[in-house]
C-alpha cells in the first residue's frame, strides 16, 4: 500500500458510510434499538432517530443541490488549503489529501447501489443469491467503474475518454479525461499559476478509489486544453508494481 | 395571497428554472471532507473548528449573496421580518433546497430562529464517538457564518448560532439569528 | 454607438475595476501631460481638465454617481435610484447592487439605455468569473482578482461584439 497512514488517519466524522457490501469498520452502536431507557454509553440519538442508520441510503441517491453551493465549499476548500501550502504542488497534495477519504466513501456507495440495483429485493434475498461480485479485480473493469459509474454518481455523466498509455515504458499508465471538469467551472488560474490543477480535488477521489479496491495507484490531474475545451483535465493514473505484478498471474489465471 | 406565500413560490421558481444542479452527495461529501479536514488540523479542538468552520461560511456568504441577487433579482427588504423569510424561502431554497422553519421572534422583531427539518449538509453524517464532539462541536457552523457574510453585504450585522443539532441527539436542528445593526453605506476616503 | 469607458466600485467606494476601449487622445494619454484645452470629444469627458489620471477619472467618477445617487434618494425614497444622465459629451449609465457595488459605463450620446447590459455583466460575467472564482479574493482591494483572464477576455467580447 502506498499510503498505510490515509487510512488510519482518517476520522470516522463526516459522512460514515456503512453498507451491507462492505463489512463496517465500526459495529452499530447497540444503543440505537429500543434503547430508550437506560442511559446508553455512547451517542445520544434524537427521539426521532433521525439517524444514518434509520434513513435509506437511497434517500439522497437522486438528490440534487445547487452547482453554485459546490463552487463555493469547493472553492473555500482551495482557499483554505491555499493559506497552509508552500507552493502549486503542495497545494496539489493537499487537495488530492482531501478527495482521497470521498472516493473510499463513494465507492462503498456505488457497490451498495450496482448491488441492489441488480437484485431488486437486495434485502430479503440471501446472500448466496445476490449478484456476482462487482468489485473489480482487473484494472480495465475499475478503470470503467471509474470512467462510467463514478463519474454519473458525481457529476451525472462519464468521463469523456479512456486511455492506455502507448509507451512500451509506461505500461502501468491510464488516463482518463475530463473534457469539463464541474470542479474548474469558476476557476481562471492566473497565468504564474498556469500549472496548477484544481481538479487535484478529484485525481485524490480516483485515488481513494483505486486504493479501496485495492490497487495500489498514484493519480495526478493536469491542464490539457484543447481550442474546444478550454478546461480539458487528464487524469494520470499510475498503477504500482504490486498491482502490475498481479495483474500478470491474474490473466494467466484467465480472470477477467 | 400572502407575501410569504409569495416568496416561497419565488424560491420555488427559481429552484426549478435557474438554479444549474449538481449532485446532492457531492455536495454533502465534500462538506464532510471539509470538516473531517478541520478535526485534523485543529487536532479535535471543536471550538476552533467551530470558529473556523464559522469563518469559512463569511468567506463563503460575501460571495454567495452576489450569487443569490444575481439569480433572484429581489430588491432591498423593507424589514427584517421580510429577511427572515427570503432568508429561508428563497435562499436556502436555491442553495440547499430546503426551506427551514423562520419561528421564535422575539417581540422586537429583532431575533429568530430557523429549524431545519432537513439539513442536507450532515446527511451520512455521524459525529466521533469520543465524548466530546456531541457537547462541543456545531457540525454545520458554516451556514452560521454564511448568514452572517451574506448579510453584512446587504448592510446588516447580524449573529447567528445554533442552538440545537440532532446530530447532538437534540430533536431539532435550531439556528438562532439576530439582528445587531444596520450598516451604513461607507464612504470613499477624503483626498487632500 | 460607441463604449468609452467602463468602471466597477465596491462597497468600500474603491475603484476594483477600470477598462476604456476607445484610445484617449495623446494629450491626455502620454505620460508626460501636456495641458490642452482643445476638448476632446473621443473619451466622452471632455470638460474635465486633462491633466486628470485614470485614478481621477475613477474618483470622479465615483463622487459624481455617489452624489447624484443620494440626491435621488432623498427626492424620490430610499429605493428610488438614478438610471443614466447625458451631457453633451457623453452619457453614463448607472446599475447598482443591493451590495453597493456600482456599475458604470460611458458611452457617446446615442447609446440606448446600459441598464440592461450593466445587469447583465453584474450576473453572467462578474459573479460567475470574479465572485464565483476561488482563485480571486472576496473582496478586491487595488482591484485584486477582478482583473482575472476570465473575466477580461468575456468583458471584451460582451462589449465589442454585444454591445457595438
Amino acid at each position: 500500500m502506498s499510503h498505510p497512514p490515509r487510512h488510519s488517519s482518517m476520522l470516522s466524522i463526516s459522512n460514515n458510510v456503512q453498507t451491507a457490501a462492505t463489512p463496517s469498520e465500526k459495529p452499530l452502536p447497540p444503543t440505537q434499538l429500543q434503547a430508550t431507557s437506560q442511559t446508553p454509553p455512547g451517542l445520544r440519538v434524537p427521539s426521532n432517530r433521525k439517524t444514518i442508520y434509520d434513513r435509506h441510503l437511497n434517500r439522497t441517491r437522486n438528490g440534487e443541490l445547487s452547482r453554485a453551493s459546490f463552487a463555493f465549499l469547493f472553492g473555500e476548500m482551495v482557499t483554505y488549503a491555499q493559506r497552509r501550502v508552500t507552493g502549486i504542488q503542495d497545494l496539489e497534495r493537499r487537495l488530492n489529501e482531501q478527495g482521497y477519504p470521498l472516493g473510499l466513501r463513494l465507492l462503498d456507495l456505488l457497490f451498495y447501489r450496482t448491488t441492489s440495483s441488480t437484485s431488486s429485493s437486495a434485502l430479503s434475498s440471501s446472500s448466496t443469491s445476490a449478484s456476482p461480485p462487482n468489485r473489480p479485480l482487473r484494472i480495465l473493469p475499475l478503470l470503467h467503474l471509474i470512467h462510467g459509474p463514478l463519474w454519473r454518481q458525481l457529476f451525472n455523466r462519464s468521463a469523456d475518454a479512456l486511455e492506455h498509455s502507448i509507451s512500451p515504458d509506461t505500461p502501468n499508465e491510464y488516463m482518463i479525461t475530463d473534457n469539463d471538469p464541474l470542479v474548474n467551472t469558476y476557476i481562471s488560474v492566473p497565468k504564474e499559476m498556469n500549472q496548477l490543477s484544481c481538479a487535484a480535488f478529484v485525481a485524490g477521489i480516483i485515488e481513494g478509489v483505486c486504493d479501496g479496491c485495492g490497487f495500489e495507484a498514484k493519480v495526478s490531474a493536469h491542464n490539457q486544453p484543447s481550442e474546444l475545451w478550454p478546461s480539458r483535465t487528464i487524469f494520470l493514473l499510475r498503477f504500482g508494481d504490486s498491482v502490475m505484478e498481479r495483474e500478470k498471474v491474474l490473466e494467466r489465471a484467465g480472470v477477467k | 395571497m400572502s407575501s410569504s406565500t409569495k416568496v416561497s413560490r419565488i424560491g420555488e421558481e427559481l429552484w426549478k428554472t435557474k438554479i444549474d444542479k449538481v449532485n446532492a452527495e457531492l455536495v454533502t461529501l465534500t462538506y464532510g471532507t471539509i470538516v473531517a479536514q478541520l478535526c485534523q488540523d485543529y487536532d479535535g479542538n471543536y471550538h476552533d473548528v467551530n470558529k473556523q468552520l464559522e469563518k469559512m461560511g463569511y468567506n463563503i456568504g460575501m460571495r454567495l449573496i452576489e450569487d443569490f441577487l444575481a439569480k433572484s433579482n429581489a430588491g432591498r427588504c423593507a424589514n427584517f421580518r421580510e429577511t427572515a423569510d427570503m432568508i429561508s424561502k428563497v435562499g436556502f431554497k436555491i442553495f440547499l433546497n430546503v426551506t427551514p422553519t423562520v419561528t421564535n421572534w422575539t417581540s422586537d422583531n429583532n431575533q429568530f430562529s430557523l429549524i431545519f427539518d432537513e439539513n442536507p449538509l450532515a446527511d451520512f453524517v455521524e459525529l466521533p464517538d469520543d465524548g466530546r464532539a456531541q457537547d462541543e462541536l456545531w457540525f454545520s457552523n458554516i451556514l452560521c457564518g454564511v448568514l452572517r457574510g451574506s448579510l453584512e453585504m446587504v448592510q446588516m450585522q447580524i449573529e447567528a448560532h445554533f442552538v440545537s443539532d440532532v446530530l447532538r441527539g437534540d430533536d431539532t436542528t435550531e439556528m438562532r439569528v439576530s439582528l445587531v445593526r444596520y450598516i451604513e453605506d461607507e464612504m470613499p476616503p477624503e483626498d487632500d | 454607438m460607441a463604449v468609452y469607458s467602463f468602471y466597477i466600485f465596491d462597497r468600500h467606494a474603491e475603484c476594483v475595476y477600470k477598462r476604456r476601449w476607445l484610445p484617449r487622445p495623446a494629450s491626455i494619454a502620454g505620460k508626460s501631460r501636456p495641458t490642452s484645452d482643445t476638448p476632446t470629444v473621443a473619451n466622452g469627458l471632455a470638460t474635465m481638465p486633462s491633466t486628470r489620471t485614470t485614478d481621477d477619472d475613477a474618483k470622479l467618477i465615483f463622487g459624481t454617481v455617489f452624489s447624484l445617487r443620494n440626491m435621488v434618494r432623498k427626492l424620490g425614497g430610499e429605493d428610488d435610484n438614478f438610471v443614466t444622465y447625458r451631457t453633451s459629451q457623453y452619457r453614463l449609465h448607472y446599475y447598482e447592487t443591493p451590495t453597493n457595488i456600482k456599475f458604470v459605463m460611458l458611452t457617446d450620446t446615442k447609446s440606448p439605455s446600459m441598464r440592461v447590459a450593466l445587469q447583465q455583466i453584474y450576473i453572467n460575467l462578474y459573479v460567475e468569473y470574479v465572485v464565483k472564482n476561488p482563485l480571486s479574493p472576496a473582496e478586491h482591494p487595488g482591484g485584486l482578482g477582478v482583473d482575472n483572464e476570465l473575466f477580461e477576455q468575456s468583458l471584451e467580447q460582451f462589449v465589442t461584439r454585444v454591445l457595438s
